[in-house]
């Protein structure tokens, strides 16, 4: 033993010696800690409240397909992402089932369309009348090259939801409203300086050139469009001018009703539980996160269609989404296809998941259901399922590309352009604006031409 | 037989280590290369573009407004960020300040929580209207404009500043030891001879602290040249508005993950390895010159 002693004191410090003792533990008890294995064809998911819902649906199809499981796993969207183009890219291992939402899935298609991770469902979703089943516009984004590759998850469908309680106590009815010309000019009156320090404290709409949420939600209202029908950049098209220079009317200038709150955060949502906006953009997913997130607007709140760009216009507009896919080397896709037609086609889903999080189902055949006509405490008793699928089958079509984001950017930063350009200038109208708005589309057009253009692989295309 | 076994055991003592170093640094360099000649869609899929990539970052406006705008917080890291840590260094050498350990301490205690965190702590501090710098502001001077938008019209300059809470005390701590090394002597010499303050310090701490400043210097680039995350979380993974707060860094990030083109992301990963390696060859030669002067 003091042989030993010795020995370990000759060769080891002290502080050696319990680095030495602390690496041999943390080995020990890394080898004798049970391992989870996890058995099932694995699912990846990335929004919790969706991982919630599926839960009982797994478990209950489990039970009955005990020599067929499926596995659910939770991600975060980033590590969701990663290992998922990891997988298509690199060949690592990735789940059977994949539910990324609209901007990730879109990344998987920026290869060949034979090295596309996902398996093209285009075929099954035909022979088994499925494209008549779903809501036809959900399935834009998930298209690439005329080939299908998810099955959508929702419609995600906007309205304008805007403090009742303020509008009301004002005398305004709001059913006059048909236009955005309208909504600002019967609204006006709610801004007003409370403080006396020259600034309204109160704006009309929650919308800014920087922040692309409402931006874009507009964009696609008023029939704009990033990427054309052919999944080529569209940036320059004169609708999208017209957005832009009349968004900085909105944004801009003695006659500014906009006014800057940041989406997510809880500043932004004291903000608005402060009075500080009217009106937001709110996507059905939205108004469910609002609800977890900001319980005291409760009551407060109503929802109205978007007001329409132009007379007679489109009146709602769609953001987010989520798909279901499947890996194109997935060894059990008859299991997994019928776990997720059983999951995405549920009546009983479809109702649990509105009520967890205010999404609609795209499935039409679900849209009568009564649980969508049940009053809504947090917007004032009315039936928000109702208004939300009222508006579901006019959702604008999105043209899928793995650019889509990038060309958003672009967009958004030819608005922040326009503002500076309005603000040196002093030009804050409409007409006078367009023509500097298309020339900076035109600027952004070129440059997202190029860029897309280095991508060897989609040029390869037919 | 015998000078070849002792030629050898040299590099079977070295062997574990060359094995890791080329293994996992110049393999990957040498792959990186590779990648930079090639579009790839995973390993897969790849078409040799030779230097195609380069050609096109030659004239990638986004690549240059990320150059310009790192350019911009490399100068206020330099003309800033260093003379402000130089100058508490001076001010806590001071003999006879009360409370050094402290100050050090408080001066230092930022760089011990990491870049997201100073990002996480700078966020709701420059936001409109409830951020602490505006609702300050506004209650001090009622006509400061609580919506003053910092990470929208001065991006950089937030940037630089965050960087500044952070690495002021780190730099610092440099700079101290360097004062600590300056010969007391020379001083009292300096100061007998009828140098004043400044004189001293021009003509004597100066250059007594000049290697470590020069060090110092080439550090405060090259992080600069590589800051990510302070843009990347204050910034919410976008480039901010109009580009203006995209770095080479998170451009290339942007390139290699949002976009997926592996190859573009490393054709700019070597230009600004060489970038670098170019600066500090510099920084090298430049010291150098000082030094026999």
């Amino acid at each position: 033993m003091k042989l030993l002693r010795d020995q370990i004191n000759r060769y080891l410090s002290p502080g050696a010696l319990v680095i030495l003792i602390i690496a041999i533990v943390a080995i020990i008890i890394a080898a004798v800690l049970p391992r989870r294995t996890a058995e099932g064809i694995p699912m990846w998911i990335s929004a919790e409240p969706h991982f919630n819902a599926y839960k009982p649906f797994a478990r209950e199809w489990n039970r009955r397909h005990p020599d067929r499981p499926i596995n659910l796993v939770l991600l975060h969207g980033t590590a969701m992402e990663r290992r998922m183009l990891s997988g298509f890219m690199a060949g690592t291992p990735v789940a059977d089932i994949i539910e990324p939402n609209i901007g990730v899935a879109a990344k998987a298609f920026a290869g060949p369309l034979e090295s596309v991770g996902f398996l093209d469902l285009t075929d099954h979703l035909r022979e088994e009348g499925l494209l008549e089943t779903i809501n036809g516009p959900s399935f834009a984004p998930y298209t690439s090259r005329g080939r299908i590759f998810g099955l959508p998850h929702d419609v995600h469908p906007v309205l304008l939801a805007y403090r009742a309680d303020i509008v009301e106590a004002a005398g305004i009815d709001v059913s006059q409203i048909e236009t955005w010309e309208d909504y600002f000019r019967v609204l006006r009156p709610l801004m007003v300086d409370t403080t006396g320090d020259g600034r309204p404290n109160r704006y009309l709409l929650e919308a800014w050139h920087t922040n692309p949420h409402a931006p874009s939600i507009i964009l696609l209202q008023a029939g704009g469009r990033l990427i054309d029908e052919n999944e080529r950049p569209a940036l320059n098209f004169p609708r999208n001018a017209e957005v832009l220079a009349r968004l900085i009317t909105w944004m801009a200038g003695p006659d500014r009703v906009c006014v800057d709150i940041e989406t997510y955060s809880a500043s932004g949502h004291r903000q608005r539980l402060e009075g500080l906006v009217i009106g937001s953009l709110v996507p059905d997913w939205m108004a469910g996160s609002w609800k977890r997130e900001n319980p005291a607007l409760g009551g407060k709140l109503k929802l109205m269609p978007i007001p329409a760009w132009e007379k007679g216009g489109r009146r709602t507009s769609v953001a987010g989404g989520t798909m279901l896919g499947f890996s194109r080397n997935t060894e059990h896709f008859e299991t997994a296809w019928a776990f997720a037609k059983e999951l995405y086609l549920s009546p009983v889903l479809a109702e649990q998941m509105f009520r967890d999080t205010n999404i609609i189902t795209p499935v039409t055949a679900l849209w009568d259901s009564p649980i969508f006509d049940q009053p809504d405490p947090f917007f004032s008793g009315q039936p928000s399922g109702r208004l939300y699928i009222e508006q579901a089958p006019h959702v604008p079509r999105r043209p899928s590309s793995p650019y889509v984001v990038s060309g958003l950017e672009r967009f958004i930063n030819a608005l922040a352009a326009l503002r500076r350009y309005a603000d040196r200038n002093q030009i804050y109208e409409e007409a006078a604006l367009r023509i500097e708005a298309q020339r900076l589309l035109d600027e952004a057009q070129v440059e997202f031409e190029r860029f897309i253009n280095r991508n060897v692989f989609l040029a390869q295309e037919p | 037989m015998k000078a070849t076994r002792l030629n050898l055991a040299p590099w079977l003592f070295l062997a574990p280590f060359l094995g890791i170093f080329c293994l996992f640094t110049v393999w990957p360099l040498l792959r990186s290369f590779i990648l930079a000649l090639q579009q790839t869609y995973g390993p897969g899929t790849t078409e040799w573009v030779g230097l195609h990539n380069f050609r096109y970052l030659l004239t990638d406006p986004l690549f240059w407004t990320a150059a310009a705008n790192t350019g911009r917080f490399t100068l206020g890291s330099l003309f800033v960020q260093l003379p402000i840590a130089l100058g508490l260094a001076l001010l806590l050498n001071r003999p006879g300040l009360r409370g050094r350990g402290f100050f050090r301490l408080t001066f230092f205690a930022p760089s011990l929580v990491g870049l997201p965190f100073v990002a996480m702590l700078f966020a709701p501090i420059l936001e409109k209207r409830t951020g602490l710098i505006n609702a300050t502001l506004h209650r001090l001077f009622p006509i400061w404009d609580p919506e003053f938008a910092w990470m929208q019209e001065y991006v950089m300059s937030s940037l630089i500043l965050a960087a500044l809470w952070m690495y002021a005390g780190f730099n610092m701590v440099y700079f101290l030891a360097a004062l600590q090394n300056v010969s007391k002597d020379l001083i009292e010499a300096a100061e007998i001879d009828g140098a004043n303050a400044w004189q001293r310090f021009r003509h004597v701490t100066l250059p007594e602290i000049a290697p470590i400043a020069g060090f110092v210097t080439l550090l405060s680039v090259i992080g600069s040249f590589q800051m990510f995350e302070l843009s990347y979380i204050l910034l919410n993974n976008t480039a901010g508005p109009e580009n203006r707060g995209l770095t080479i860094m998170m451009y290339l990030y942007q390139s290699g993950f949002v976009v997926g083109d592996l190859g573009y992301a490393s054709a700019i990963g070597w230009v600004l390895a060489l970038t670098l390696m170019g600066i500090a060859l510099f920084q090298r030669w430049a010291a150098r010159r000082y030094e026999e002067r």
